[in-house]
């Protein structure tokens, strides 16, 4: 495929988008509609509305929070890492995986909002001048979360926007219709395509994926701070930084894989966005799954060699054979299990158990955090209150709306902006070009 | 002067301060009274001071608003009266205390007592004279009661006017009633309630201290019947190893699980039916003749006896009032064996009216019902449609009398049953007397005028008398000047004066009776040894349903099996297994001809094949927090016995019911909070040493304002507290705790600032050791740390501080609390009160809103309010004992004790150096300020063994 064909096929989806978009964004609204409905209903209760308790005072609003964080490292970290470790293949996700970064941190930041008990007073958690002349407390780990939160999504949107700017230049110039041209040029900041502005544009991405790339370790590492600050038995551990940052790109990854996939086929991209592509990925959520294990394992390890009781009880008993016990073991199953297909290469080049195994694993994760969050909170405290935990349908209802909203920001995304970073493709094609160049 | 003091003053009888500006409104006053008319529209409770005089506990000059007063009362359960102090903030009751010069409370309180004052502004309460489906006035009532009227239906010498009235002691009630038989010689008049003891003349009463050795049999003697707090807070004295008269042993002969058995050394668990037998073995053995029954009998009672013999006239068998006679004689004959007559158990006459005779009985009244001899009956309280044995068929009965008449608080299922409905005033509201199970006479004060205008027994017999209009007040007080009270020759005034305010009179209680030699009834029947035994009991919270619709009472947590909003049938495993049915599955439960469906319960330490069921549930009338909760269990109660045989069916697996169990968890994990020793490991226990942990940094000598002058702390004495729960509902009251329902008990979602903690040692066996859970004060506090708004700080004097209007209820705080004592306002919990229900509400504590935090504060509003007093007084420090937080106050075992770490010598230092105490969960170094002391069992091996 020559570079005009790759531009009209990333393009065609900009002027007519397949059949089955405008049915998938229906569902998507229908669901971002039991989306408002429960939060609204959250909002105007309590959080009475939700199965939380004493002691489970966290349950899946934090769960869905560090999930949803967790998605959202995959972009950044295909786009920043893989950029400053000179990996080409990663142009043909990256803008995917960025657009789905920037959905799941929005996404993921209701949570911590929505789940206040007074919400209309978050803003106490930020340092700002107040006449009561009271601080954040800095010595817990929430206000961190904010900073680091706050700090991620605005550096991963500028990252977002300065890869985009040649595309939508593109988009200006190729796609026919006054305004939409008009609107695509005001985005596009009046790029020409001179050699001046793409050299200065790659100096200043490879500085942004710099400091974006520092900001994948952290921001997971502080969210796991919200949990191993504590004392409670399953949450105080160590180890939790790594395991949270290797477990947010293993979920963050597979959320590509499972995007990547139904896109490639709906849009037919299969040229731009080949098994190629998608058999490295897979490489990587092998790779990264098993660092994952090796963090599960250095977890019970510690537990198991701890001499606190109470610690060990919490891993050995209350997680494997307590209420959530046959939980715990799906997500053993699906996280540890899952990825070891990878080995063969014929299962990472069959699309269907890519996505199947990328959709396993998201699953997996998600239970992963709810063993963490939940299953430690039910038995943590004085035997006398462990209380086990119910959800509601306020609680399914938030979680299955936040999956709505995602696939409904994703499918705008790919009405609206070019899929693929067509810039990037080309130059990474031209390079290819000159370095096999004899 | 504001308005209200001078108002005060008038009803006082003080002379006006200030005459010359007396008549004009000042300008502060009347703003007051601006503010208070638009905040109080449609309340008028809130200025409601009765007209009468009352006079507070303790003289104070002048009402100052803002600051509370006490007033002696008396609460008046089947007949006896708990002498009580209850708080009063601007006419406005607001909380309940004992009465430390009253013989049944000794200053503590029991949960009806501290839940009393909420029944009291219950918005459900009946509000209107009714007859028939219409409303009606006392007016009207007294017209068709008018002697003349009345005369002309029921005879001139009224045989066929019949009253039924609850137990009663009262000197009052006695007075009218006695001229009401004088105008109506062949009226009936009985007395019934389903707990009361009416059928003895004569009442044993127990000097628990004296007592070495203890043995209840089926007797609850420490949690319920009228002088419980008393013989709780004896007991209790003589739990701590450390006391000079060294500790009590105590045996509990049971077949259900009780409070006083859990407090046991020594726990037995038998069925009803084995009982008696067991007692004639040790009769038998105790009077060291050979037993008149063949074999040795159960292999515990040889021990028993044994120790019994060893302590000699230092003990006491305590014989529970639900035991069939024999047993009770048979008790008496031990206890007399012993010599244990006149030093440790004594008799009194019996200070309720009728009792002991038989004319004046419930069977009586059912048989002239039956024979239709009944042209009008009164019912003063109770509630005999509900609260009588099923096959009695009370309601039907009386719903056939021509002419019925009920004076009660709510429109129950007897309101319902009779034509006539007239609202009663709560005992907060009334004028009246009583005594007290020893006899001991108190007054009954109103703090408030009857809210919905409601009637005394007093005013409603008077009525009958022919004077509608006479005020219970004058009534009172025209008896008591007759009676010539005030023997001593002293004014009467003077002490009248003397009697409201200090609510007792001294020296009233009736002298020592002649016990006779209560010869055992002969064994009329050897007992059938029934397949499934069913015992009937009264709720630990609702009592026989006089309370079930008071929110406080029906989230309380039953003692040991921690169930709230409804009863269940209690069963042991092995029992439940037969059936194959655990807590939760619907049994169908037949006796007296009926059936019953009713959620199990499985209950380690209960008696096999028993079960035990409670009444109060199942309720119909129109107390809508009551309807529908739990199941009736009275249709299956025969008439004359607490025991009886039953037939046990197991529902399809298919039906349950998710009872609201606060705790489903009592097995002790590895972290111990709860702990508990022999004697033998007490022994060996070294001082104690401090627990300080490690630390790199410097002292903290220097705070920004210096350490305060008092570091606040308490001790809990698990030896000590008995978890009867009555410190859960004077937290309740004093904190504005909110009652959150039984969808939300089952989500874990009680609002409990101080919860009792049931442990058992091993799992399966009973929780036996109370642990009351309150904020422990850490000095190192997990929760404060992880507030990210510092919504949760440390005071400079040693108070973890909730400050509500900062938290934004990211409920981090509860997750890092290794205690789970923080609780959390799920919905908006105080919302949508009726302003009636609203007067509940102690004004010196914030009502927390829907989103907030909350927990014990250690009742930092009496600390600050002390604090302001000793200031005032130009003296500092607060001293030792002034502050008293509300579960200390009401505590009958006197377990928990407050004070500053500063008094050197104070109760709580002294205990913190206890070898006995400890810190719950010392290895996470969070330094509570509340520290418990270990319980301490005296089991009888040992206690041998020592000498």
């Amino acid at each position: 495929m020559n570079d005009r064909a790759m531009i009209q096929t990333i393009l065609a989806p900009l002027d007519e988008p397949p059949r089955l978009w405008i049915v998938l964004v229906a569902v998507c609204a229908l669901g971002t509609l039991l989306w408002i409905t429960s939060v609204g209903y959250t909002l105007w209760m309590g959080i009475g509305a939700w199965g939380n308790n004493i002691p489970v005072a966290w349950a899946f609003d934090i769960v869905n929070f560090v999930w949803w964080i967790g998605i959202g490292h995959a972009g950044t970290f295909i786009s920043a890492f893989l950029l400053l470790l000179n990996q080409p293949w990663r142009d043909a996700v990256a803008r995917m995986a960025e657009a789905m970064t920037l959905f799941a941190l929005a996404i993921a930041a209701s949570f911590p909002l929505v789940h206040l008990g007074r919400p209309w007073f978050f803003y106490w958690l930020t340092p700002y001048p107040s006449t009561m002349g009271v601080w954040p407390n800095f010595k817990s780990a929430l206000p961190w979360d904010v900073a680091a939160i706050t700090t991620y999504f605005l550096v991963s949107l500028m990252f977002f926007y300065l890869g985009l700017v040649p595309d939508l230049a593109t988009a200006r110039d190729r796609l026919t219709g006054t305004t939409r041209r008009r609107i695509y040029g005001v985005f596009a900041l009046g790029w020409n395509g001179g050699g001046r502005q793409w050299r200065r544009r790659r100096a200043a991405l490879k500085m942004m994926a710099a400091i974006a790339a520092a900001l994948v370790v952290s921001v997971h590492s502080i969210v796991s701070l919200d949990f191993s600050i504590a004392q409670l038995p399953g949450w105080h551990s160590t180890i939790f930084p790594p395991y949270f940052v290797v477990g947010a790109i293993y979920s963050g990854l597979a959320m590509v894989l499972a995007l990547a996939v139904p896109v490639r086929a709906a849009y037919r991209l299969e040229a731009v966005i080949t098994l190629l592509h998608l058999e490295r990925l897979a490489k990587l959520l092998l790779t990264i799954g098993l660092l994952l294990v090796y963090c599960d394992a250095i977890e019970l390890y510690t537990a198991a060699s701890s001499h606190d009781p109470v610690e060990r009880a919490m891993h050995m008993v209350h997680w494997p054979f307590g209420p959530f016990g046959w939980l715990y073991w799906t997500m053993l199953a699906l996280t540890v299990l899952t990825p070891q297909l990878f080995w063969f290469r014929r299962f990472r080049c069959n699309v269907s158990i890519l996505f199947g195994a990328a959709v396993a694993i998201l699953m997996g994760m998600w239970l992963e955090r709810f063993v963490i969050v939940v299953a430690s909170l039910s038995r943590g405290g004085v035997p006398s209150k462990w209380h086990d935990y119910v959800p509601t349908w306020v609680d399914w209802g938030i979680l299955f709306g936040s999956l709505s909203i995602f696939g409904l920001f994703f499918l705008l995304f790919l009405r609206f902006v070019p899929a693929a970073a067509m810039g990037e493709l080309r130059r990474s094609r031209f390079e290819m070009l000159v370095e096999t160049k004899p | 002067m504001s308005v209200r003091q001078e108002e005060m003053a008038r009803r006082l009888g003080v002379d006006r301060e200030c005459p010359e500006g007396a008549d004009t409104v000042s300008r502060r006053g009347f703003v007051k009274l601006l503010g208070a008319s638009i905040a109080l529209a449609g309340l008028d409770g809130c200025t409601r001071m009765p007209a009468s005089n009352i006079l507070p506990y303790a003289d104070q000059p002048e009402l100052t608003p803002g600051i509370p007063q006490y007033y002696a009362t008396s609460m008046v359960l089947d007949g006896f009266a708990t002498g009580l102090l209850v708080e009063s903030h601007e006419g406005r009751p607001t909380k309940v205390e004992g009465n430390p010069d009253h013989p049944a409370s000794l200053g503590a309180a029991g949960v009806y007592e501290q839940a009393s004052v909420l029944q009291l502004y219950d918005p459900h309460r009946a509000g209107r004279v009714r007859h028939r489906l219409g409303t009606s006035s006392w007016k009207e009532l007294a017209a068709v009661l008018a002697p003349s009227t009345l005369r002309a239906r029921v005879g001139a010498g009224g045989a066929g006017l019949f009253l039924l009235l609850e137990p009663t002691s009262s000197p009052l009630d006695s007075e009218l009633l006695d001229r009401l038989i004088g105008m109506y010689p062949a009226a009936g008049v009985h007395f019934y309630s389903p707990f009361a003891r009416l059928n003895d003349s004569l009442l044993p009463q127990y000097d628990v201290s004296e007592a070495d050795v203890i043995v209840a049999v089926d007797a609850d003697f420490l949690a319920t019947g009228p002088f419980h707090l008393r013989y709780a807070r004896d007991f209790a004295a003589r739990r701590r190893p450390e006391a000079s008269r060294g500790m009590n042993r105590l045996y509990a002969i049971e077949p259900s699980v009780t409070v006083t058995g859990t407090a046991a050394d020594h726990r037995i668990a038998v069925r009803p039916g084995e009982i008696v037998p067991a007692l004639e073995v040790l009769l038998a053995a105790i009077r060291g003749t050979p037993g008149q029954r063949s074999g040795p009998g159960p292999d515990w009672v040889a021990p028993i006896a044994r120790d019994l013999r060893a302590h000699g006239d230092r003990s006491l068998i305590v014989a529970g009032p639900y035991l069939p006679e024999r047993a009770r004689a048979l008790a008496h004959q031990i206890n007399l064996a012993l010599g244990n007559i006149g030093r440790t158990i004594w008799f009194s006459r019996s200070p309720l009216l009728g009792a002991g005779d038989e004319r004046h009985s419930l069977a009586r009244l059912v048989d002239a019902l039956r024979a239709g001899h009944v042209d009008t009956l009164i019912c003063v309280g109770g509630n005999p449609s509900y609260a009588t044995p099923g096959a009695l068929g009370v309601a039907s009965l009386i719903r056939r009398v021509p002419q019925t008449v009920y004076l009660g608080l709510y429109e129950n299922e007897t309101a319902r049953d009779c034509q006539w409905m007239v609202p009663a005033a709560h005992f907060l509201e009334s004028w009246s007397d009583a005594r007290a199970y020893d006899g001991t006479l108190s007054i009954v004060q109103p703090l408030i005028e009857p809210l919905a205008g409601g009637k005394t027994s007093a005013e409603l017999l008077s009525l009958l008398l022919g004077m509608p209009d006479a005020h219970p007040y004058d009534l009172l007080r025209q008896a008591w000047r007759g009676r010539g009270n005030f023997g001593d020759g002293s004014d009467f005034e003077d002490g009248w004066r003397k009697i409201l305010g200090r609510g007792v009179v001294e020296g009233s209680s009736f002298p020592r009776e002649q016990a006779g030699s209560a010869a055992l009834t002969p064994d009329a029947q050897r007992q059938r040894s029934l397949p499934i035994e069913i015992l009937f009991r009264p709720d630990a919270r609702v009592r026989d349903g006089a309370f079930a619709n008071n929110g406080w009472l029906q989230e309380l947590p039953d003692p040991v099996t921690t169930l709230t909003w409804g009863n269940a049938a209690h069963l042991s495993p092995a029992t439940a297994q037969r059936f194959g049915a655990v807590t939760g599955d619907l049994l169908d439960i037949q006796s007296a001809g009926l059936t019953v469906r009713i959620p199990a319960l499985v209950m380690p330490g209960h008696a096999d094949d028993t079960v035990t069921v409670h009444f109060g549930y199942g309720r119909d009338g129109s107390e809508a927090l009551a309807r529908g909760v739990g199941v009736d269990v009275y249709p299956l109660w025969p008439d004359g016995a607490f025991t009886a045989g039953a037939s046990v069916t197991r529902m399809p697996s298919a039906s349950h019911r998710t009872l609201a169990i606060t705790q489903p968890h009592h097995t002790l994990d590895a972290s111990k909070p709860a702990r508990a020793m022999t004697l033998d490991e007490y022994s060996r226990l070294g001082p104690r040493k401090p627990s300080r942990s490690l630390t790199l940094y410097e002292p903290q000598a220097s705070l920004p304002d210096g350490p305060a002058r008092q570091q606040w702390a308490m001790t809990i004495d698990l030896g000590a507290c008995i978890g009867c729960g009555a410190c859960m509902v004077a937290c309740q009251a004093e904190n504005n705790v909110p009652v959150v329902g039984h969808d939300d008990v089952v989500r874990g979602r009680e609002m409990h600032w101080l919860r009792i903690d049931w442990y058992a040692a091993r799992s399966g066996e009973p929780a036996t050791i109370a642990q009351p859970m309150l904020c422990q004060q850490c000095e190192k506090a997990p929760c404060e740390y992880v507030c990210p708004v510092e919504a949760t700080v440390h005071s400079s004097d040693g108070l973890n501080e909730m400050v509500y209007n900062r938290c934004v209820g990211t409920r981090f705080c509860s997750n890092n609390c290794p205690y789970k004592v923080r609780r959390f306002n799920w919905f908006d919990y105080s919302a949508g009160l009726s302003p009636i229900e609203g007067l509940v509400k102690n004004p010196d504590v914030t009502v927390r809103e829907r989103g907030v935090m909350e927990k014990c504060t250690f009742c930092v509003q009496r600390i600050r309010q002390a604090e302001i007093a000793a200031r005032l007084d130009g003296r500092r420090p607060v001293r030792e004992g002034e502050i008293q937080t509300a579960c200390q106050q009401t505590c009958p075992t006197r377990a928990i004790v407050f004070g500053s770490l500063t008094e050197k010598d104070g109760q709580v230092a002294r205990d913190r150096r206890n070898p006995r105490a400890y810190a719950a969960l010392e290895d996470l170094g969070t330094e509570p300020r509340v520290l418990y002391l270990a319980r301490v069992r005296n089991s009888a091996s040992e206690g041998d063994r020592r000498k």
